[in-house]
């Protein structure tokens, strides 16, 4: 009787872990979503309050500052999703957005600077120390620099206007940004913009009103189609833009040298007051509810 | 002026005509109203309803059963001219499973229309054209946005059938275009032209 207790305790054991380890092993296959919706694998559509599902990859444009033209060659992905917009008070219309699960919101995506080094620190007007510093990067073939744009503050600032942006009209998306310049010469970190004094970008589909120099720009409301039995609005070809932004100096460049190199590069951008930046987000975006999502994730459990 | 500058005028104002007549292209002189081939004089009202329409953003189509109008239409100057006045949708529906029409309406009416000749048919053209629609379903792209259909609808005029045909190629000929978030809509439907007024029972033509 004892030996026939064990041997069912053993074979109970034996059932249990198998059928632990099954459920393991089922668990995180069937947690997928599907199709279209796997757009919106990082989307938090089980957060309360979380209306809709967003996934907006920018995949050319440029981004000027001051003087600096830089081109976006590396696509930069903003996911996430957002709750539902006051329908009056100054942020009318205005929804507020939902950090992405996997904590990138906005992806960072070095673009290359073009001219490098040379075209952000001029060598022949830097003080001696500069001036060697720069000869030494310069023989290491460290020139080049990149310029990534990264959110300045949490996701809940960044703000969404989905009448906007399926009118084609009006500011559409408010983001704080900071531009994050590279080098080894220039330390890990020199910013354009910070979470204190961020650069604040109003993008729009359809045609600015910057203050002067600049000259009203326009950007493109794109084309609408619908995927997965209109359970997805995928917009194509959107443009965004604004050029009526300013931004803060330069700070953290050069590290201990940054006295001496935040002004030189200041005077390299030129004045980054409004109506001397601009930018331009060539975009494909999708959109889903939150309850679509969540539909297609049980569905496929 | 002697003979000869006669010919030389005679003969410039013949080339002119030529060159204005080649250049006006297909589109020719508005067509007007007509009832039993008479041209309307005053104002008629045309009430009907639509014998089938849909509305076709890509990839979610939008119809309703019941698509009533009403146009008072008039001739001015020899030419054909309208206003839409009412256009009460009901029982609309999508071919969207997740999507429903929460509400849709006619915004901004009446809204203008005239006749146009474009080589060899009538059209109707309906201008400044505006209808919001809220969908809804918690599944659906659009739950809850208020989507509006903006621009000018062009008709084909059937004198026989006594119908204006609203397709992609009534909006090709007439040149004329709806957009729906931004971008092209298409918009099917074919309505019946019978005069409600003055002139029940006359058969109406656009020539």
């Amino acid at each position: 009787m004892r030996k026939y207790l064990k041997t069912t305790g053993a074979v109970g054991v034996a059932l249990a872990l198998a059928s632990l380890a099954s459920f393991v092993v089922a668990g995180p296959a069937s947690a997928k979503l599907t199709g279209e919706f796997t757009k919106f694998e990082f989307c938090p559509y089980k957060t309360v309050g979380v209306r809709r599902c967003i996934n907006s990859l920018t995949s050319g444009g440029e981004v000027v500052l001051g003087s600096k033209k830089v081109p976006i060659e590396k696509p930069v992905t903003l996911q996430g999703g957002y709750e539902e917009a006051p329908e009056e008070g100054p942020e009318e219309g205005f929804a507020k957005f939902v950090e992405a699960t996997n904590g990138v919101t906005l992806s960072k995506a070095p673009q290359n600077v073009p001219g490098g080094l040379a075209g952000i620190v001029p060598e022949a007007s830097s003080p001696p120390l500069v001036k060697a510093l720069i000869k030494f990067f310069f023989e290491n073939s460290l020139t080049g620099v990149t310029s990534t744009l990264e959110l300045a503050k949490p996701a809940s600032e960044i703000r969404i206007n989905e009448t906007h942006l399926a009118e084609g009209l009006g500011v559409t998306l408010k983001l704080p940004v900071k531009v994050h310049l590279e080098n080894p010469f220039l330390g890990k970190s020199c910013y354009v913009g910070s979470s204190s004094s961020p650069i604040k970008l109003e993008l729009r589909p359809d045609t600015t009103s910057p203050p002067k120099p600049n000259e009203p720009i326009s950007g493109n409301p794109g084309e609408v189609t619908f995927l997965e039995s209109a359970r997805i609005l995928k917009l194509s070809g959107v443009e965004l833009v604004d050029n009526a932004w300013s931004a803060p100096g330069p700070s953290g460049c050069g590290g201990i040298l940054s006295f001496l190199v935040n002004p030189i590069i200041s005077a390299q951008l030129g004045s980054t007051t409004a109506g001397h930046n601009s930018a331009r987000l060539k975009n494909t975006i999708w959109e889903a509810t939150a309850a679509a999502v969540k539909k297609n994730f049980e569905t496929e459990k | 002026m002697n003979r000869k500058q006669k010919s030389i005028f005679l003969r410039g104002l013949l080339a002119a005509l030529a060159i204005s007549a080649v250049f006006a292209g297909p589109v020719s002189a508005s067509p007007a109203w007509n009832f039993e081939g008479k041209s309307l004089e005053g104002s008629e009202v045309i009430l009907g309803a639509a014998f089938e329409s849909a509305l076709t953003i890509p990839g979610l189509t939008t119809k309703c059963e019941n698509f009533l109008y009403k146009l008072t239409i008039k001739n001015e100057a020899g030419s054909g001219k309208g206003e839409l006045t009412e256009m009460p949708l009901f029982n609309c529906t999508t071919d969207s499973p997740a999507c429903a029409v929460k509400s849709i309406g006619a915004e901004t009416l009446p809204w203008p229309a005239h006749l146009t000749k474009v080589e060899p048919s009538n059209y109707i053209v309906i201008e400044k054209a505006k209808v919001g629609i809220v969908y809804s379903g918690e599944e659906c792209s659009l739950d809850g946005l208020l989507v509006r259909i903006t621009g000018t609808a062009g008709g084909l005029i059937d004198n026989t059938a006594e119908t204006a045909s609203f397709n992609p190629a009534s909006f090709s000929a007439t040149k004329t275009e709806l957009k729906a978030l931004s971008s092209k809509a298409e918009w099917g439907g074919v309505f019946p032209t019978e005069a409600f007024q003055w002139h029940r029972n006359q058969a109406l033509t656009a020539s």
